[in-house]
């Protein structure tokens, strides 16, 4: 009986606290639809005009400055909608929404934030101030590289980069370090920082290519080539020659296919003999097809009967991609009797070569 | 005297903001713009209103704009259409995949809508294929 009570018990108290939950969550779903309708309401009146302005069509800024005057109040509503926009455009629209953002005290509460004692609030504020490309905030956006929580310092690497002040590529580079414990900040992220920078970094990234951290010598390298950086060529030289880093070495390599000129053919072909790693030989190989130079179309023909298969396919594909004379040895290397390795190699280059229309295309450039 | 005819545009993206600051600007240049949120709506609009021009963007739900535009090429009906690509999707890779497609142009986010206009008189001033 006692027992049979107590089952009753727990049975109702279950059926009471599954029945409170559901009109918890019922009411919380209702309120959040209350206050989603209430903020689409709050921001009908303004839509038109902030869609006008994000457009660049905003003519007279009547709409620039109706929502430049609106009071807090609505603003607070307003806002999510301005800092969606934000991302999305470039150019005068940008400047308008940053200059409405300005108005309304978003920058200096953003730079406030950077030093929260929450570190959601810290890279939301770094976000922010990337987004509105606020320039004269670099300065205080730096510290954040060496911030103790790793997604701020990613978030405020980004932000640097959206900037794009190239005076902060020395700091990003520093960052790249494992420093106090912290883990140092992803290669690529830096990278992309790095890389939206432009032109302005070339001297951060020569210091970058000595640097004594391998990390920062291979993003260095990364984004030299990317950034098709002219003057990095004769440290990527260097590096793809002497690195003691097998990382280092191979982004030296793509670099060098991507900016090197004629004379890193020879280079490359060197980096591709056998005494080689086997990811070294191929990257070798791929860049001389990214070289493009027909200097390098007598290594490549080499790798054809190479014993890794996959080097022999990247090397039959950077001679389709050299041009008229990298496919003529492709076809006599095809044509040959005896249909060893090399022969295989050439045909099935030939083959992806004529269904991307590459053959025809080479035809036509040489006639 | 009748008005001539407005240039019908489909504009596509799930995107709430980008769909409507791109037809607020065609709109403005005097073209019909057609706002469509998804992929499978822009493949129903395309067939039925048989605009000049798409833009497209690439990453929808259902169909993603790449689809559609495969799809428009496939077609008898709709081959000729002018199709612009606006997307996220930077890595010269998906720019080559996106011409490799069929895109008459491809425009990348963050974008500056009157580059977009200029873009998109550009392509239509070509003319049809």
């Amino acid at each position: 009986m006692n027992v049979g009570s107590t089952f009753l018990s727990v049975g109702v108290a279950i059926g009471l606290a599954i029945a409170s939950s559901i009109v918890v969550i019922a009411i919380a779903k209702v309120r959040r639809v209350r206050v989603g309708v209430s903020a689409r309401a709050m921001l009908a009146p303004f839509r038109l005009g902030l869609v006008a302005m994000a457009s660049g069509e905003d003519e007279g800024g009547q709409a620039k400055i109706a929502l430049c005057a609106l009071p807090a109040p609505i603003w607070v509503r307003v806002r999510p909608s301005v800092v969606a926009f934000l991302p999305k455009v470039r150019g005068l629209p940008a400047d308008d929404l940053t200059e409405l953002m300005r108005a309304h005290g978003e920058i200096d509460e953003a730079r406030r934030m950077l030093s929260s004692r929450s570190a959601v609030r810290r890279a939301r504020a770094a976000y922010l101030l990337g987004l509105m490309r606020d320039a004269d905030s670099v300065v205080l956006l730096l510290p954040l590289l060496n911030e103790p929580v790793a997604d701020v310092r990613m978030v405020a690497t980004r932000a640097l980069g959206t900037i794009g002040d190239p005076s902060a590529a020395s700091a990003i580079l520093r960052a790249l370090r494992t420093q106090h414990g912290h883990i140092g900040l992803p290669a690529w992220v830096a990278a992309e920082a790095l890389l939206a920078m432009g032109s302005g970094i070339e001297p951060a990234l020569q210091i970058g290519l000595a640097s004594e951290d391998p990390a920062v010598r291979h993003v260095c390298a990364v984004v030299a080539g990317h950034g098709t950086y002219l003057l990095a060529a004769p440290q990527l030289r260097i590096l793809l020659a002497t690195d003691g880093d097998g990382d280092v070495r191979v982004s030296a390599a793509v670099a060098l296919g991507r900016l090197g000129g004629a004379d890193d053919a020879a280079t490359l072909a060197r980096h591709a003999e056998a005494s080689e790693s086997t990811v070294l030989r191929r990257t070798c190989a791929t860049a001389l097809g990214d070289l493009g130079h027909r200097e390098g179309t007598q290594a490549l023909t080499e790798l054809l009967g190479d014993g890794d298969r996959r080097l022999a396919e990247l090397a039959a594909d950077s001679l389709v991609r050299i041009g008229s004379e990298g496919i003529a040895r492709l076809e006599e290397a095809a044509a040959t009797p005896l249909q060893g390795p090399s022969a295989r190699a050439a045909r099935g280059a030939l083959e992806l070569a004529g269904m991307r229309g590459q053959l025809a295309a080479s035809d036509s450039g040489s006639s | 005297m009748t008005e001539p005819a407005k240039i019908r545009i489909v504009v596509a993206d799930d995107d709430q903001d980008v769909l409507d600051l791109v037809v607020f600007k065609l709109t403005q240049a005097g073209y019909d713009a057609v706002p469509v949120g998804d992929g499978v709506a822009a493949l129903a609009a395309i067939e039925a209103e048989l605009p000049r021009l798409a833009i497209l963007d690439v990453m929808m739900p259902g169909l993603s704009g790449m689809d559609v535009l495969r799809t428009v090429r496939a077609n008898e009906a709709t081959k000729n259409l002018d199709v612009i690509l606006l997307t996220a999707r930077a890595r010269d890779a998906d720019v080559d995949t996106g011409f490799a497609s069929g895109a008459d142009d491809y425009v990348i986010k963050p974008f500056s809508p009157r580059e977009l206009m200029h873009r998109v008189n550009a392509v239509l001033a070509r003319g049809n294929r």
